[in-house]
């Protein structure tokens, strides 16, 4: 036990984080233990944490996507407008549109392998962009009225109490672990976000590995907006907007490095269920939106702020080397 | 609380009388209701031709509540527990909406209710976050100002469900899912008259060009108040009032700036902006004012006369309007009150009064396919002689 | 690897013909070309009353641009600007309320309470080993929420403000021909030359550039980085201050979501105008051109009626990519060019600056500390 801790510090930190999160919530509402509640913690932000898998793969290959919150925007955008047109079959619609989010994502990877240009630049044009492109296809009209059973896959349950979503979240989730801590396309993300030219001084097609994670970014965030569109019945052209900034908030603080190359899928499930439970709590507690936003903000902060303290008072050195003072 | 006095000199008398006939009908919650209910047939048939004729709404619904008769008081009794949750929390009307509820509630001897809210007014599932967490919580009444569509459609049916009223107030659900009454707190075909008549207040009787600078292309509330603008625009009377462009400034106070100096450029004889959003009229009479337009510019729509103090007085917005969102906010919560006390009932017909603010009938929403809806009114014209503050 | 070595990095003033100087004429150019376009689509565009326009709008982003040109140079990144912005504001406007006094004051308050925040930020990049784009993240969210209590959802009232705030945007120094030079356009241009020349002159600006080419090489040639990161977020922070004051002076009344969103539109101008996300290269000329284009584009699309106010958004998003495309073809074509000259000039002084930042580019571009 002591020896997987040590192992896996911050991952121990985050149960830690999490169960004391969930004393205060238990000690702060009656209504928390639940499991009604439990459920619609999940399910209220299920799009979130579906991206929120895909963008671990990504960080820890050392990109950024900052365009996923736009490309579920602009993929239900496309499948709203093909709906309203009436001509098609909403199951083409619903298919069209999560192949528009995994173009858009090819686009993107595209740009920024062939130019070589960062991701954070090229996917905040597209954050611009796509938001742009979903907000041209549906100008100020929410389409809704979807077929029934499309908004029961959203709102009604699957299996006992699990809404469709939740079930996918976690095939998706578990699928994802494997994926990217037992498989060799896991490993080669890994070697690319610590260093980019050893891996391909290794042999590894850099360049393909992310062009198939920006693609598999595009389609799940499609996918995301899909979902959106069933849980709440109605698209609209803000569908999803600054959802981005949550998304990569879970990533980082399971613990997943800005520089890529390492985290690990335990941390961000860990970092996932915290967020959570300290929205729900708040909001169960009457704490306004923006002030829950500020307590994330905090413990984003913290999460890295800590550890690097706590380091530096154990090794009794004046700083870590990364931010050293130079010599007198 | 102008409007206020106006209106209570109309209203007074008739307090009075429905006190009366309130009191006779009884003060415990179950024999009011009945009280309620009983004038549900009579009122109707008044209901539909109030719906129908639209422009002064608020006067005929007084009348027809008057030929009702029975108007049930609602009065204090147990606390209940509520949400109050506005579209954002920070937006200046919303605060002033909830200290109206704060003081509604103390009137009832109720516990305030909790004042919640998504940080951005478009953030729709914030929205559903907070509904489904009231429902989780079991509170008693939910007050909701819808910030988006239909989205609020599934949480709001799941409250009604659980037995929880919903009264929307401010931005009504389209589709009245779950909804219990909206409270409107005007007409929305009467914003369009009044936008109408203060521009040709200002433009004067041979007319001229005016924009209309809006929050943004999807904001429900500022499209339908600019269709019913449009409406009254194409009649004879208004032929001289020439509608240019419609911008979006997004509520922001940058955009709306830049909108605005957008339209004086593109327009050369553009006479007028129209800015039916409260945080557009102040950007878009800023604009004018620093690069010294209000000469040629004026600037009306929806404003807060705290707000628009100083544009008033510099004449660069001779008249503007607004109604009373803390008068929203009371009249909101005593409609939730009544409803989760089972003082009143969601149904049309039923005539109550609501403390100081006198006495309402719950309608049919004529601008809606299904719902129903309490008229709250009337608007007040704010300018030079009635500068609000 | 001694100072010297490390300040190689940064852009010398020696050669004719620098990737910075080609960047800003390009950007110049585009903006040329752009105006033309655009006198072609509206009528009476081309005037002095457009150009006073530009002047007064462009000065917020331009502050804000150059607040973020400052951290990018050292590799880091300012997302929290926006939200220093909505509290300088809020805070002078609520200081001017109560005491009614002068301009010089009002900007004093605005720049000290951004610089607070900033160092804020500083401290925790530099001091305390966060990445920037967390901590920055963070305190986006962290500041705003901050104001949202305080202000209680209350608007800081136009009405409340002594009556030389709602005028200050139109305070003109002279005029020619129908272009008024206004005093807040001055004061930004002032700013970014300002900085351009400290930065280019100054050793403390050279400093900032190696930090940005090669963070760690910095730090063994013996540069003081936790401190040159520290204060260029401080400096980052009193320009977002300032540009608080600016936003104050236009909008005249503040909500709590005052400047919600600017963090975006300044790294846009930024990037558009040449400065590297990677640290280490780009000038301040260059991004107050950006924020110029920029500028221009949202004034000038507001009055083309063919373009739908929904297109708006999807236009500037390309438009980025393609002034990033572009940024790149061209430092290619330049740097193959002189990384030949370079192998032959300093064939002993390891690897250089261009591929330094082009192996970072395989870590996302973003900062370091």
């Amino acid at each position: 036990m002591r020896e997987w801790a040590a192992k896996h510090r911050w991952e121990s930190i985050l149960i830690v984080v999490l169960a004391a999160t969930i004393v205060v919530n238990v000690s702060l509402s009656p209504f928390y233990l639940g499991f009604g509640n439990f459920v619609n913690l999940f399910w209220l932000s299920i799009e979130k944490i579906i991206v929120v898998i895909v963008m671990t793969f990504v960080i820890i290959n050392g990109e950024i996507d900052l365009s996923v919150a736009s490309v579920m925007g602009f993929s239900a955008a496309v499948m709203a407008t093909l709906y309203e047109g009436g001509e098609m079959a909403f199951v083409l619609a619903i298919v069209i549109g999560i192949v528009a989010g995994a173009l858009a994502g090819l686009l993107q990877g595209l740009v920024i392998t062939r130019f070589g240009l960062p991701s954070l630049v090229v996917t905040l044009a597209g954050l611009i962009g796509f938001r742009g492109a979903a907000r041209v296809l549906l100008e100020d009209r929410s389409v809704g009225d979807f077929p029934e059973w499309f908004e029961r896959i959203g709102q009604q349950t699957l299996f006992g109490p699990f809404p469709v979503a939740l079930v996918l979240f976690f095939v998706g989730l578990a699928l994802a672990w494997i994926i990217l801590e037992r498989s060799a396309f896991g490993r080669k993300v890994y070697v690319i976000g610590n260093s980019a030219d050893v891996a391909r001084f290794s042999g590894i097609e850099v360049d393909s590995v992310k062009m198939r994670l920006f693609v598999a970014s595009g389609t799940v965030a499609g996918l995301a907006g899909v979902l959106f569109a069933a849980r709440v019945g109605a698209v609209q052209g803000t569908l999803g907007e600054t959802y981005e900034l949550d998304i990569i908030t879970m990533v980082l603080l399971g613990g997943v490095s800005i520089f890529g190359g390492s985290g690990s899928m335990l941390g961000v499930v860990l970092a996932l269920f915290t967020v959570l439970n300290i929205r729900n709590g708040l909001g169960l507690a009457n704490i306004d939106g923006i002030t829950q936003t500020g307590v994330i903000g905090l413990l984003l902060i913290g999460s890295v702020l800590v550890p690097n303290l706590a380091r530096r008072y154990r090794l009794r050195r004046p700083a870590p080397e990364a931010m050293a003072h130079g010599p007198p | 609380m102008k409007a206020n006095k106006r209106r209570s000199r109309v209203l007074g008398p008739l307090v009075v009388v429905a006190l009366i006939l309130a009191a006779c009908g009884g003060d415990s919650g179950d024999t009011t209701t009945t009280a309620g209910e009983a004038t549900t047939t009579a009122a109707e048939a008044t209901t539909t031709v109030a719906a129908e004729t639209t422009t002064s709404a608020a006067a005929e619904t007084t009348t027809s509540a008057a030929a009702g008769g029975e108007a049930v008081e609602i009065t204090a009794g147990d606390s209940i527990t509520a949400t109050f949750l506005p579209k954002c929390t920070n937006i200046a009307v919303f605060p002033q909406a909830n200290s109206g509820a704060e003081e509604a509630a103390a009137e009832l001897g109720s516990d305030p209710a909790e004042f919640v809210g998504p940080a951005d007014c478009g953030d729709a599932t914030g929205q559903i976050e907070f509904m489904t967490n009231a429902v989780t919580q079991g509170v008693q009444a939910i007050m909701l100002s819808n910030n988006s569509g239909d989205q609020l459609d599934a949480p709001a049916q799941a409250a009604a469900d659980a037995g929880i009223p919903v009264v929307t107030w401010d931005s009504p659900i389209p589709s009245a899912t779950g909804e219990s009454v909206f409270v409107a707190q005007v007409d929305f075909d009467e914003t369009g008259q009044v936008m109408a008549e203060m521009a040709r207040t200002i433009l004067g009787d041979d007319g001229g060009e005016f924009a209309i600078l809006s929050a943004g292309p999807d904001s429900a509330n500022q499209n339908a108040w600019i269709a019913a603008m449009e409406e009254v625009l194409a009649t004879p009377e208004f032929e001289n009032l020439v509608l240019v462009e419609t911008v979006y400034g997004n509520d922001v106070a940058e955009d709306s700036v830049t909108a605005a100096l957008g339209l004086a450029d593109s327009h050369p004889d553009l006479e007028l902006i129209m800015a039916p959003t409260t945080v557009g009229i102040v950007a878009a009479a800023q604009a004018m004012t620093q690069e010294g337009l209000c000469e040629t510019i004026k600037v009306s729509g929806l404003g807060l006369p705290e707000e628009m103090a100083p544009y008033v007085e510099s004449g660069c917005a001779p008249e503007f309007a607004l109604w009373s969102f803390v008068d929203l906010g009371y009249l909101a919560y005593y409609v939730a009150y009544g409803i989760a006390t089972e003082q009143i009932v969601a149904e049309e017909g039923t005539t109550f009064i609501a403390g100081r603010m006198g006495e309402y009938e719950i309608t049919a929403d004529p601008t809606r396919d299904a719902g129903l809806r309490v008229l709250m009114g009337p608007f007040s014209k704010y300018n030079a002689e009635n500068p609000g503050t | 690897m001694t100072e010297s070595a490390v300040a190689e990095a940064a852009p010398k003033s020696t050669r004719f013909l620098r990737p910075e100087r080609v960047k800003e004429a390009t950007l110049l150019a585009i903006i040329a070309v752009s105006v033309l376009v655009f006198a072609f689509l509206i009528e009476g565009y081309l005037s002095g009353r457009f150009f006073n326009r530009v002047t007064t709008s462009v000065v917020v982003v331009t502050l804000l641009a150059a607040a973020q040109a400052l951290v990018i140079f050292s590799r880091n990144i300012d997302l929290s600007v926006g939200s220093i912005v909505g509290v300088a504001a809020y805070l002078t406007g609520d200081f001017l309320a109560a005491t009614g006094q002068g301009p010089i004051t009002a900007v004093l308050v605005a720049i000290v309470v951004g610089a607070v925040l900033g160092s804020v930020n500083g401290l925790l990049v530099a001091y305390g080993g966060v990445p920037a784009i967390i901590v920055t993240l963070g305190t986006l969210a962290l500041f705003r929420t901050l104001l949202s209590i305080y202000s209680e959802g209350a608007n800081v009232l136009a009405g409340d403000l002594p009556s030389w705030v709602l005028e200050f945007n139109n305070v003109t120094l002279f005029t020619i021909a129908g272009f008024q030079v206004r005093l807040v356009f001055l004061i930004a241009v002032f700013v970014v030359v300002g900085l351009q020349f400290a930065l280019a002159r100054l050793r403390w600006g050279r400093r900032i550039y190696a930090i940005g080419s090669n963070p760690s090489a910095a730090a063994q040639a013996g540069l003081p980085t936790a401190s040159l990161v520290f204060w260029s977020f401080v400096g980052s922070g009193a320009l977002a201050g300032l540009a608080g004051f600016m936003f104050l002076a236009r909008a005249g009344t503040i909500s709590a979501t005052a400047g919600a969103g600017l963090e975006l539109e300044s790294v846009a101008a930024a990037v558009v105008g040449g400065v590297s996300i990677l640290g280490g290269s780009g000038t301040m000329v260059g991004a107050f051109l950006g924020a110029v284009f920029i500028d221009t584009l949202k004034l000038s699309l507001v009055r083309v009626p063919e373009v739908s106010e929904f297109w708006r958004d999807a236009f500037l998003g390309i438009l980025i990519l393609a002034a990033v495309i572009l940024d790149t073809v061209l430092r290619n074509r330049f740097n193959r060019r002189w990384s030949a000259e370079a192998r032959k000039a300093m064939e002993s002084t390891g690897p250089s600056a261009v591929g330094m930042a082009r192996m970072a580019g395989g870590g996302g571009g973003t900062a370091d500390a």
